[in-house]
């Protein structure tokens, strides 16, 4: 065990035993999905799996071999829901997206592997790293800076899709800073409540029947709420709003464990939101569509008509991967389906046994989180740890509800499934953060017994002492 | 149905099933977690046995059951009481912080020893080593029932 002085290693077997139970199914749906795309029983080319699941190894032998006690479902919970996006990746048209590296052309599923890849080992070495939060914490105000920077350079510079100004392009690679954006804010809220929870728990401003805390404490929460309106009206970003702002009230509750304040939020939200509905055509189609996708089945409303025909013609048990609809006649049956419509592919193709399993894996996701958050040394660690798992389970309750029309469709990624590679980064860099403030250090080492040698050496020198103090 | 269909339906059944068995080690870990955590509650976290002493100091082979923090010397408030006349009152401090312990020195006349040598400040120590107060030599030990 001791071959390299300074190494401890530290062996994880929970974590060994579902990365294996995670290969298996994962590779059992690799051959499910080439022996139908084939017509006969075979396992295809699974290059593409068996790469990404040597990663997902080569991070657990990292673990093992920094020996720190960190959380060990965690790694192969999100492995599972990479390796379900690979295998969709996998199955859907590859000119869904392409991008050449010189004389090389990856299509969806190569790249979606390259983002994947990154995205593991990016939580493998925050999750090693990481060992203090200093940096975080102290600088929270500049983090904050560098978060409204970056709105602001989206604001000016960013590219507008489908009438959304979100991706921002950097030579040949763009990006979706608001992805980055959603991890600064929850790093700045909880080093700001994590310092000021006293004042902003202890009440002073009354206001009607709602006690409120006082009123410069106020002020950055009514900046958040100004921040998620302007990303509404300027990027038009409904999704992105929505999170932001739920997720601060998320992380205001917990901070305070005041209802009030929540209450004055959902209050600000259902203002802000008619007013919105009033003021721009873009909310008030959403919402339109949301009522009653059937009226514009074959223009607007299509996308999600469609998602809703996919999750029926799923049932319980699914069409089987590759025997879904995603194509009708050389077209996409749904345009957005590599990204904002994910659940409605899966839920088709594994039906509800699957779509329930996603769900559950959330729910690992966000148990596992906020175990963390309570286990945590401190007020800021907490915070930070049930904010960023807040992060990832909204995020996927929004867009996997705006999927099913349980609320308006809101163009969100699901969180390591959907392609894409600033959001598998940006939760790839929450999830390595989880694991690293789930340290809970190195085993406390058995104190080494004395040898014969050391025995007889303090021996020899008590007694040369005592011989000295007599001499003297 | 032909063999083929037959048995693609196995394996996406399969799948969906090790899906399952996926979730199911995870409950099994979560739920060894929640009984993990039930059982230290209440659990000594370790204890202090002595292993020598003088005629008016506790007698060897006592154990004293430790807490978080334990203050250790000569008056009786302490948690773990050493009757020693070169103890001082409040002698020494060890405390387990997180994971481990740790043994502190409470500004006493004669000095902590761990394992032997006078310590300075706050240090770390494990199950196994001996803390001297006094002329009474105590060792670390795993809560009995471990």
């Amino acid at each position: 065990m001791r071959a390299v002085p300074g190494i401890h290693p530290r062996w994880r077997r929970r974590e060994l035993s579902l990365l294996l139970a995670a290969a298996g199914g994962l590779f059992l749906g690799w051959v499910s999905l080439a022996s139908t795309q084939a017509g006969r029983l075979t396992a295809g080319d699974p290059t593409l799996l068996i790469v990404y699941l040597a990663l997902l190894f080569g991070v657990h032998g990292a673990f093992v071999l920094a020996g720190r006690r960190t959380d060990q479902v965690l790694l192969p919970t999100v492995g599972v829901l990479g390796g379900l996006s690979l295998l969709l990746m996998a199955r859907l048209p590859q000119g869904l997206a392409s991008q050449s590296f010189g004389s090389l052309e990856l299509g969806l599923a190569p790249l979606q592997l390259l983002w994947l890849g990154l995205a593991v080992v990016l939580l493998g070495g925050l999750g090693i790293a990481v060992r203090n939060d200093y940096w975080l914490r102290y600088y929270k105000y500049s983090w904050a800076a560098a978060g409204i920077g970056l709105l602001l350079l989206v604001f000016f510079l960013g590219e507008e899709v489908n009438g959304q100004r979100l991706s921002l392009r950097l030579g040949p690679i763009s990006g979706q800073p608001s992805e980055l954006l959603k991890v600064i804010l929850v790093v700045f809220l909880a080093g700001y409540l994590a310092d000021n929870r006293a004042l902003i728990a202890g009440s002073s401003t009354r206001l009607g029947p709602l006690r409120l805390p006082p009123l410069p404490y106020l002020l950055p929460m009514l900046a958040m709420w100004g921040l998620a309106l302007s990303i509404v009206v300027v990027q038009k970003d409904l999704g992105a709003a929505l999170l932001f702002f739920s997720v601060f009230l998320a992380v205001l509750y917990i901070a305070t464990s005041r209802a009030s304040l929540v209450v004055l939020g959902v209050l600000l939200f259902l203002v802000g939101a008619a007013a919105l509905y009033q003021l721009f055509p873009h909310v008030r189609d959403r919402v339109d569509i949301w009522l009653d996708p059937f009226a514009q089945a074959q223009d607007r409303g299509f996308q999600i008509v469609r998602a809703l025909y996919a999750f029926g013609r799923g049932g319980v048990l699914g069409t089987g991967l590759g025997a879904g609809l995603p194509q009708v006649g050389g077209s996409l049956a749904i345009p957005a389906i590599h990204t904002d419509f994910v659940f409605a592919a899966l839920a088709e193709e594994l039906g509800m046994a699957g779509a329930l399993a996603i769900l559950a894996l959330y729910l690992v996701l966000a148990q596992r989180g906020l175990r963390i958050a309570v286990l945590a040394a401190d007020d800021f660690r907490s915070l930070l740890a049930a904010g960023l798992t807040t992060v990832i389970v909204i995020q996927a309750a929004i867009i996997m509800a705006g999927n099913l029309k349980l609320v308006p469709l809101t163009g969100i990624t699901l969180p390591f499934i959907s392609y894409g590679g600033s959001s598998l980064l940006a939760n790839a860099i929450i999830v390595g953060f989880l694991i690293a403030l789930s340290d809970q250090g190195v085993e406390p080492l058995e104190a080494p017994r004395p040898g014969r040698r050391e025995r007889l050496a303090a021996g020899a020198r008590s007694v040369s002492d005592r011989i000295e103090r007599v001499v003297s | 149905m032909d063999a083929f269909t037959l048995s693609l339906w196995v394996v996406r059944l399969l799948f969906v099933l090790l899906l399952y068995l996926f979730l199911a080690l995870v409950g099994r870990s979560l739920w060894r977690d929640l009984r993990g955590a039930a059982a230290t509650v209440g659990r000594p976290l370790g204890r202090l046995v002595v292993v020598g002493s003088t005629e008016g100091g506790p007698a060897t082979g006592t154990s004293f059951v430790l807490d978080a923090v334990n203050s250790i010397g000569r008056d009786v408030n302490n948690s773990v009481v050493v009757e020693d006349t070169f103890a001082s009152a409040e002698h020494a401090l060890l405390t387990f912080r997180g994971r481990s312990w740790y043994l502190e020195d409470r500004g006493s006349t004669n000095g902590t020893f761990l394992n032997g040598e006078r310590i300075e400040g706050l240090v770390p120590l494990g199950y196994g080593d001996e803390i001297q107060v006094g002329r009474v030599r105590l060792r670390l030990d795993r809560a009995p029932g471990e």
